[in-house]
């Protein structure tokens, strides 16, 4: 996952300037961290015991805005916009990348996102824009790959970076791995059963083949003897494939 | 036996070479473990008695090309070992390389190689006495022992270098890194080898086996790759290890496209193809059922056919 490599880096370098700040100084590593182009995982600087002492502080709005950009969405921002000191551009646009990753990562919108969803989110008004937005700020960011269907005005998305965790989400990432881990093991199940179906069908098949060709077998003998022997050898073998037996019907007229 | 090798090669390594060492190791041994009639002296020298059938090693020579510091194992062949003077069949090697020259010019000999799980003190000697074709050989080493739980290919690849050891100027081998390189005609050969069926493999049970079989190992790996995953996250849950935020943050994008063939569209397009298969065996069936009913009305006249003509008492069926 290049995009947790590249920004593997830029988190450590944070992680140790914030270590070693307190307070006040922190506010303007914050605002670092969240306009910074390539960065989108804050729970690390989150983590910090320095960065929670912010909490109750007069700073305390920096510490929700690093919620807000590790948690949260466009969507948030606009309700809480009071609260929230005032965003420069670069955070804006890094609030809206985190938007798109989080309308991905909702169940509904697993792989497809509608145009217009996206629109609604993202104050977007027109397509271009939208889609210009996407291409620009999302794809070659590395954030998403995709492919933008126009016709269909969606976004398939087979992959995009994770964002930070909340707490609670980890009971629900556990939850989907061992539905997977069931189904991978109900599907090994069932493998083997079809191997051993198709390993008893083709045992049956072969032993019909046999039968059928015994009676081949007799039936080629049966008319050599016919031919060198007279009615004696007129008997019929009981024949499931039910082939008149040309042999036994040309002597009849015989009689 | 095995500090990294300095010299800043790069070693490419070609799967026929592989193909060629097992198959040689393999023939030499069913020979050496036949039903007991046939050959006491295999092509192998060393310990070859059905006594020990496990300790043999083959050897043999490989050949490849040199490129600045890219060095290209292509192909390889078999050699053999004098026990006598426990060096390799000098003559034979010359000719061979003679042979080989001719047919892919750019070829020169880059090394030998030999089958057993680790390099000895005994094998240097063979090394050296090939210092003179090539002043820095290679020298390849598979092993054959199957080892279900190794994931990497059992081949190693060493070169000598002159370290200090004790005060004494020795050379040892070193290891060396590699890595696969294959042209797409290779390729094709390697998969047909890889995906060799049963011999009598004609009837499609045994193809359908074979290819369930390959798709079972398949999903195996990633069910333990899955559970693995699973204990991971479960104990980061509980606590018992630290939260890596960044493996979360990759796990999450994972997970989030699963499950991933719920669409309407998957449906769709899965149900299709599902009933044009249904559709063209049912098609085959029906084809087959009305031929084996021309034969038998076919039949059915020629039995017949004679007392029509006789009496008439009997009308032809059709």
């Amino acid at each position: 996952m290049d995009i947790e490599l590249k920004q593997a880096e830029i988190i450590d370098q944070l992680v140790r300037r914030a270590s070693t700040c307190n307070g006040e100084s922190l506010v303007p590593i914050i605002i670092d961290a969240t306009s910074h182009p390539s960065l989108f995982a804050f729970s690390e600087i989150l983590a910090l015991p320095n960065v929670a002492q912010l909490e109750g502080t007069s700073n305390a709005v920096y510490l929700d805005v690093l919620r807000l950009f590790a948690y949260g969405t466009w969507g948030d921002y606009k309700c809480n916009a009071s609260r929230i000191p005032q965003l420069s551009p670069d955070q804006i646009l890094k609030l809206k990348q985190l938007t798109v990753l989080h309308l991905l990562s909702q169940t509904r919108y697993c792989i497809v996102l509608p145009y217009d969803a996206l629109m609604v989110e993202l104050d977007v008004t027109n397509v271009r824009e939208l889609e210009d937005f996407l291409i620009n700020d999302c794809m070659y960011a590395g954030i998403v790959r995709g492919k933008l269907d126009q016709l269909k005005r969606c976004f398939e998305v087979p992959f995009a970076a994770g964002r930070d965790l909340r707490p609670g989400q980890l009971g629900n990432m556990l939850h989907t791995l061992s539905n997977w881990l069931n189904t991978s093991e109900n599907l090994l199940v069932s493998i083997q059963d079809k191997i051993k179906w198709a390993d008893n069908m083709s045992e049956m098949d072969k032993k019909h083949r046999k039968e059928t060709e015994g009676v081949e077998e007799l039936k080629k003998s049966l008319s050599m003897k016919g031919d060198i022997g007279g009615r004696g050898h007129n008997e019929m073998f009981g024949e499931p494939s039910g082939v008149m037996n040309y042999q036994e019907d040309g002597m009849r007229p015989k009689r | 036996m095995a500090p990294s090798s300095s010299s800043g090669l790069t070693f490419k390594l070609h799967p026929l070479v592989m193909l060629n060492i097992s198959d040689h190791f393999t023939r030499v041994k069913t020979q050496l473990n036949p039903p007991p009639s046939s050959c006491a002296n295999g092509n192998n020298p060393s310990s070859g008695d059905a006594t020990f059938p496990q300790d043999f090693r083959v050897y043999g020579c490989v050949i490849g090309a040199q490129k600045g510091r890219t060095v290209e194992i292509f192909n390889s062949f078999e050699l053999l070992l004098d026990p006598t003077t426990d060096t390799l069949d000098r003559s034979f090697l010359e000719k061979k390389q003679e042979l080989y020259q001719k047919v892919f010019p750019n070829f020169y000999v880059l090394g030998w190689y030999s089958t057993g799980s680790e390099a000895n003190e005994s094998d240097m000697s063979i090394h050296k006495a090939l210092m003179d074709i090539n002043e820095s050989p290679v020298y390849v080493l598979l092993n054959p022992a199957i080892n279900h739980a190794q994931k990497d290919l059992p081949v190693t690849i060493y070169e000598s270098e002159f370290h200090v050891i004790d005060g004494i100027p020795q050379s040892i081998f070193v290891n060396a890194s590699y890595s696969i390189e294959t042209v797409e005609a290779e390729r094709i050969s390697v998969d047909h080898v890889a995906h060799l069926k049963p011999s009598d493999g004609g009837s499609a049970a045994t193809q359908l086996a074979a290819h369930l079989t390959g798709i079972h190992s398949a999903i195996k790996m990633l069910n333990s790759r899955i559970r693995v995953l699973h204990q991971y996250l479960g104990a980061m849950q509980k606590g018992d290890i630290p939260c890596d935020n960044s493996l979360l943050r990759q796990a999450a994008s994972l997970l989030r496209s699963l499950p991933a063939a719920q669409s309407e569209k998957f449906n769709e397009d899965f149900l299709m193809e599902y009933n044009d298969k249904l559709l063209m065996s049912y098609l085959a069936m029906i084809t087959n059922c009305t031929s084996n009913m021309n034969e038998v009305v076919d039949k059915f006249n020629t039995a017949y056919e004679r007392n029509s003509r006789r009496g008439g008492s009997r009308t032809p069926f059709m």
